[in-house]
């Protein structure tokens, strides 16, 4: 069975993950950073009382609070892994 | 037969070959990551040299068709090669309706998942021209198996038709084969964003598969009606 590798958890990641898919919709980078921030800090609460979380779990929460956000980041950051 | 009838199935052809999925996910995902990491000119830079590749190696493929039936098929496909084009067509349509796109809420195709992953991390990490122009092959290489009997469809064509328009043929082929993406560029440069055309294109999974899956089946007919009967 194939281990599964651990990462330490990050805000700034978490920050620079969602910078990355706003700056690819040209959404302006003051407004980008509002929203990256405020989901980065919504996760590290989220993440604070939890000793381990899958990927997959962290992107969902991720998404779900960008949806609140903005619609079109959430879709980037949900989807990009997914187009070929 | 005649030019018009070549220039004919080119256009089909090409057509066919530009409902294929693969290289234009390749350039969304190149656009969305390159746009995120680097300025807008080195983004355009990318997404041209990936064009360039995925052309290149549409024209290496469908020259070398070319030379292969002017060498050894002494200047035309025989009827039973023929026929095994048609075939391979009409296997493609139905590949292209039931298994070319994965199911679910995405565009993810029939690609083995690693291989997927390799393109999909190429894609992302992709900093410099000759990454971008690799990538664009790799894209069109991946997609041979759906466009293998294409290529020897219009290699057929560029040897039956007449010399002095064979390079407007050839350069036709192309450029009509790779409309998707130089639309997908257009379309980038006048303000528009690689996760829209991703959007357009979860939306419309259905019409896509239709529309490629249809174009094999109408490619196999004209086949058969015009270069076989």
């Amino acid at each position: 069975m194939k281990k599964a590798k651990n990462y330490e958890y990050s805000h700034a990641g978490v920050k620079q993950s969602i910078l990355r898919q706003a700056k690819g919709l040209k959404i302006p980078q003051g407004w980008a950073e509002q929203i990256a921030e405020k989901v980065a800090k919504a996760t590290d609460e989220w993440i604070a009382d939890k000793e381990l979380v899958t990927e997959d779990d962290l992107r969902r929460f991720v998404v779900s609070q960008l949806k609140e956000l903005n619609a079109d980041i959430a879709f980037a950051y949900h989807n990009h892994d997914k187009i070929i | 037969m005649s030019d018009l009838l070549c220039f004919a199935t080119i256009a089909l052809a090409g057509f066919t070959q530009a409902c294929l999925q693969l290289s234009f996910g390749g350039l969304i995902l190149l656009y969305h990551s390159s746009m995120g990491r680097h300025r807008r000119r080195k983004t355009r830079g990318l997404a041209t040299s990936y064009i360039l590749g995925v052309m290149i190696l549409s024209f290496l493929a469908v020259s070398g068709a070319a030379f292969w039936i002017s060498q050894a098929a002494s200047g035309g496909l025989s009827l039973e090669i023929m026929l095994i084009c048609v075939g391979v067509f009409l296997a493609s349509a139905v590949v292209m309706w039931a298994l070319y796109f994965r199911w679910g809420d995405h565009t993810e195709l029939w690609l083995p998942r690693s291989i997927s992953r390799f393109i999909s991390r190429k894609a992302k990490h992709c900093n410099d021209r000759v990454e971008a122009f690799s990538l664009g092959l790799l894209g069109a290489f991946a997609e041979t198996p759906m466009s293998l009997a294409l290529f020897f469809l219009v290699g057929n064509c560029l040897v039956t038709v007449s010399a002095n328009l064979q390079v407007l043929a050839l350069f036709s082929y192309l450029v009509i084969a790779s409309a998707p993406l130089l639309i997908l560029k257009g379309a980038i440069k006048s303000g528009s964003t690689a996760v829209a055309a991703q959007k357009w294109r979860i939306k419309h999974k259905l019409f896509a598969r239709f529309v490629s899956s249809a174009s094999f089946l109408v490619l196999s007919a004209f086949v058969l009606a015009f270069w076989v009967y």
